[in-house]
């Protein structure tokens, strides 16, 4: 029987905080490192220690990111979900389990491969055997599948930094895996790994932190935070970055606030914008509702801030580790009153560093928050990057006035008044001695006074509309892949991106039909996304969240005559998108409106 | 033509005039403590010499916090949002350590919406003078009763209040504020001061002023009254202010004791003991002096606790020389050859 190579899902079930973590990351690096395409997804507890976790190990040719439809390889190894996880696989599944865990084997229709996972790990170091009994199913998946072993050996090497202890444990524990599975175990395994060509230069990160990288290259000089999953790691990942980055004369060209609560955080930020510096908070959406009062002040007062939102399911407390784009429509219309935001979507880690400078750019530009919209499913799994690109354009501060000499070539200089035509006024900042103002959340005319004037207040709301809506063209442009028939066009936006090859591919084969993409990268949409709209005759707008957050949107701006050929799919469960689940809900829709 | 020679308008040590320290005109109710302190706001700024565009005036929301539109009109400020002034200022305050910033703010904003900030910001020791204009009411709602409001004060409408009130200025000291002083709006020279040798201090400077609202809450049975402060007021000394530009020695030496205490610009304050000693340095006599005076429902008034020593959150962050705020993209963008090293950290 010919083997099936690089072509399927590994799901390994474990407890948190037992160290499992490491052992699938160096799986999934030595995989990596074999030149195989493969992602790896964490489903993990919002616990510390002794909860179920999952980890999704895809291997696909095709370079298909999602989990898989199915499971391929199983290793069990924790007794709480044991029962389950076994009942749920189809006939066929490889099963690798821990003999010690006490618990039954009770399918005789999957390919067995008992382990005495502890035992073994036991022998080599009693004292740590939880943690290694992780490694020791790494070395039999990495015997059974025909794993190169200098790589993993490297890639255990990686994982743990140089530390040479724990780097020799770890390999004699997969060692010894590999040998009891070559020596003990004769079942036929139908999956294997064949090396490819390695791409170069490609290397493992997590969205947070390439977000936090592009955020240090985007010249961040004050970041202020309220730990919250999923976001912390992009914070902490500034933070690890700053000292190597931002050191100047040996002292800090920043600063960063771990702040009370997602207000004070948020205040912060408003402080630093309104003194001329580019601050910024990483969030999830229970810090985005608690900020809403001062995004609202962002706007009005024209101040501005740079929020990056990593979503996580909603709504209340939600599920805290579990992913959704449940927070987009209340990003873009953030604060009581009438409002309107720019967000940045990325929808891969290259974009997650390019936005993270860009948005500094765009907010310092209209003078207003700017959100980055970012999930667990992109922020806190690694995802194979090809390499970030060094900014190609210099910073733009956006229309301040540093002198009397700029000052005095603006003719009827206001804080608040529309020089140049575009919406977007003129500022000075503190200290400067430059026209001082006193900024306000209450109503204010064009030269920041206060006013509760109809005719001043309505201009200035529309000024802002203007500002807002002139920015569409300017933001990040979506990504389009369109087929010459143009027939079904699908928009999508953020961590879909790697999910959508397949679906596509699955639409494609199982309807006939060819099917057009257009993934969403900013709000206020940008012309195009309406012109793709124009184009096709049936048009799906594909989301991760119950509400059709952006299809809602889309409606609100949208002329009538482009309504009736939109149509939502909206589904979230807490889960990754799986793109069976989603390619048939796509595939409901189109029989039902006869597309 | 007149002859007369114009007069000459007097001038402070940087040559300014008082008008260059002036705001726009009060909105308040007429007698409104509040408009007291906007007035001793503008003379201790000119008279500090600070120059008017290097100060940033903040508050939050409430009849205290309109009052920078009233004072420093040269000046930048932020009128931002209820209780949340202590976070703004401390998020400028780190990208700009260089400006003096002024926070106004109310006993609404302070002790109640906004106290969590207002802790945090002592906490960090944020270099900022912090003006509670404290009147134990809620004026621009129409006079609720505050979380300052005393136990068994009454205001002009409305039922004696019953519930415990929340003294800031104890409430400071227990956090370990650098600069805890409770004053009256009344007592011009005192707050005077006070609030000078506020601003010459480095670190989170909070003064507690009791400022009657007329309005709601200056009746006879309020023990906020103009009337009821003046006549229960416990003075610890007599405060005195000495700025660095006036050489101590030409100061007149009062014949009493008293101790002087260089604050960080090298200005002096001057404490002259009234009737008994009050060690500024101890945090328990501090205590001991608030709880002393409610229990004989009197207000204490003077400078309750003072730390010179305790390092502010800007030299805290080991902030370069030059305020992050004016930095350029040199500074602020690490090079392409450094995002180049970043990605062979990453590859490993």
């Amino acid at each position: 029987m010919d083997k099936i190579v690089n072509d399927f899902t590994i799901n390994i079930a474990t407890a948190n905080g037992t160290g499992s973590q490491s052992a699938n990351l160096i799986l999934l690096q030595t995989l990596f490192d074999m030149g195989i395409p493969v992602s790896g997804k964490n489903l993990f507890p919002s616990n510390i220690s002794g909860l179920p976790t999952w980890y999704i190990v895809r291997l696909s040719e095709k370079g298909y990111q999602a989990p898989g439809d199915r499971t391929h390889i199983q290793v069990l190894v924790n007794p709480a979900t044991w029962e389950e996880d076994l009942a749920a696989l189809e006939p066929g599944t490889v099963v690798i389990w821990n003999t010690d865990s006490k618990m039954e084997m009770n399918r005789d229709d999957v390919i067995s491969y008992p382990v005495p996972m502890t035992k073994i790990a036991r022998g080599l170091n009693p004292k740590l055997a939880r943690m290694i009994a992780n490694v020791v199913y790494v070395g039999v998946i990495a015997e059974l599948l025909g794993m190169d072993q200098e790589v993993l050996e490297a890639s255990i090497s990686k994982q743990f930094g140089g530390k040479a202890k724990a780097i020799e444990l770890n390999s004699e524990a997969a060692r010894l895996g590999r040998n009891y599975c070559a020596e003990e175990l004769s079942e036929v395994c139908p999956y294997a790994v064949k090396a490819r060509d390695v791409e170069a230069g490609g290397f493992f990160v997590e969205g947070n932190e390439a977000v936090a990288l592009g955020s240090i290259f985007g010249g961040v000089q004050m970041l202020s935070w309220y730990p919250i999953t999923p976001s912390s790691s992009l914070a902490e990942g500034i933070i690890a970055w700053l000292p190597e980055l931002r050191t100047h004369e040996g002292k800090a060209t920043y600063a960063v606030l771990q702040a009370e609560d997602e207000l004070a955080a948020a205040g912060m930020v408003i402080g630093a914008g309104w003194a001329g510096a580019r601050g910024m908070t990483a969030t999830s959406g229970p810090g985005i509702s608690l900020m809403q009062e001062f995004i609202g002040l962002s706007y009005f007062a024209e101040v501005p801030s740079v929020f990056w939102d990593v979503n996580r399911v909603g709504p209340s407390t939600g599920l805290p580790t579990r992913t959704q784009q449940g927070d987009l429509a209340m990003l873009y219309e953030g604060s009581h009153g009438d409002t309107q935001h720019i967000v940045f979507i990325p929808g891969t880690v290259e974009e997650c560093f390019e936005f993270g400078w860009r948005i500094f750019d765009a907010a310092e530009r209209y003078q207003t928050p700017a959100f980055g919209f970012s999930d667990l499913d992109l922020g806190m799994n690694r995802w194979a990057c090809h390499g970030f690109e060094y900014p190609d354009e210099p910073m733009d501060r956006g229309k301040v006035v540093l002198t009397k000499e700029q000052m005095d070539s603006i003719e009827n200089y206001g804080r608040y008044r529309d020089v140049d035509g575009d919406g977007i006024p003129y500022r000075t900042l503190p200290g400067s001695g430059l026209d001082p103002i006193l900024y306000r959340g209450t109503g204010h005319d064009e030269d920041g006074t206060y006013s509760e004037k109809p005719d001043v207040y309505y201009k200035l709301m529309a000024r802002l509309k203007r500002k807002i809506d002139g920015a569409r063209d300017q933001l990040p442009a979506p990504v389009l892949r369109e087929e010459a028939e143009q027939d079904i066009g699908i928009i999508f936006y953020g961590s879909m991106e790697n999910t959508i090859e397949e679906i596509d591919d699955i639409l494609e084969t199982e309807t006939g039909k060819k099917v057009s993409t257009c993934r969403v990268r900013a709000l206020p949409l940008h012309s195009e996304v309406q012109a793709f709209v124009e184009r096709h005759n049936t048009v799906i707008i594909l989301e991760i969240n119950r509400d059709a957050q952006l299809n809602g949107i889309m409606r609100k701006e949208y002329p009538n005559h482009l309504l009736d050929k939109m149509h939502s799919v909206a589904y979230s469960d807490g889960m990754p998108p799986r793109a069976r689940l989603y390619a048939e809900r796509i595939m409901d829709v189109l029989k039902e409106v006869g597309a | 033509m007149s002859d007369k020679p114009a007069r000459a308008i007097k001038l402070n040590v940087i040559n300014e005039p008082k008008d260059s320290y002036t705001g726009g005109k009060s909105s308040l109710c007429p007698g409104c403590g509040h408009d007291q302190i906007s007035s001793v706001i503008v003379n201790s700024a000119w008279e500090n010499g600070i120059k008017p565009h290097r100060i940033a005036k903040m508050s939050g929301i409430g009849c205290s916090s309109k009052t920078p539109a009233y004072y420093l009109g040269q000046s930048h400020g932020f009128n931002t949002v209820h209780g949340r002034m202590p976070s703004v200022t401390t998020g400028a305050n780190v990208v700009n350590a260089d400006l003096t910033y002024l926070g106004v703010s109310g006993d609404g904003d302070s002790a109640s919406i906004g106290i969590g900030q207002l802790i945090h910001a002592i906490r960090r020791n944020v270099n900022m003078v912090y003006i509670i204009e404290n009147n134990g009411v809620y004026g621009l709602t129409k006079g609720q009763y505050s979380a300052t409001a005393d136990v068994g004060s009454k205001k002009k409408k409305g039922t004696v209040n019953e519930t415990q009130p929340i003294d800031l200025c104890a409430m400071a000291i227990n956090l370990g504020c650098s600069f805890v002083a409770r004053s009256f709006s009344g007592s011009k020279k005192q707050l005077t001061a006070i609030i000078k040798a506020a601003m010459s201090h480095k670190g989170f400077a909070l003064i507690d002023v009791i400022s009657p609202c007329v309005t709601f809450n200056n009746n006879d049975e309020s023990l906020r009254s103009y009337g009821y402060v003046k006549d229960n007021s416990a003075e610890l000394h007599s405060v005195g202010y000495i700025p660095h530009f006036s050489p101590l020695e030409q100061v007149e030496v009062p014949a009493g004791s008293y101790r002087d205490i260089t604050l960080h610009d090298g200005s002096t304050m001057r404490l002259e003991t009234i009737s008994e000693d009050h060690n500024i340095s101890d945090a328990v006599a501090a205590l001991t002096a608030l709880h002393k005076a409610d229990a004989e429902r009197k207000h204490v008034m003077g400078l309750l606790y003072f730390d010179g020593d305790k390092p502010s959150l800007d030299a805290d962050l080991n902030l370069h020389d030059t305020p992050i705020v004016e930095m350029g993209e040199e500074i602020l963008r690490p090079s392409a050859a450094q995002l180049d090293d970043v990605i062979s950290a990453l590859r490993g």
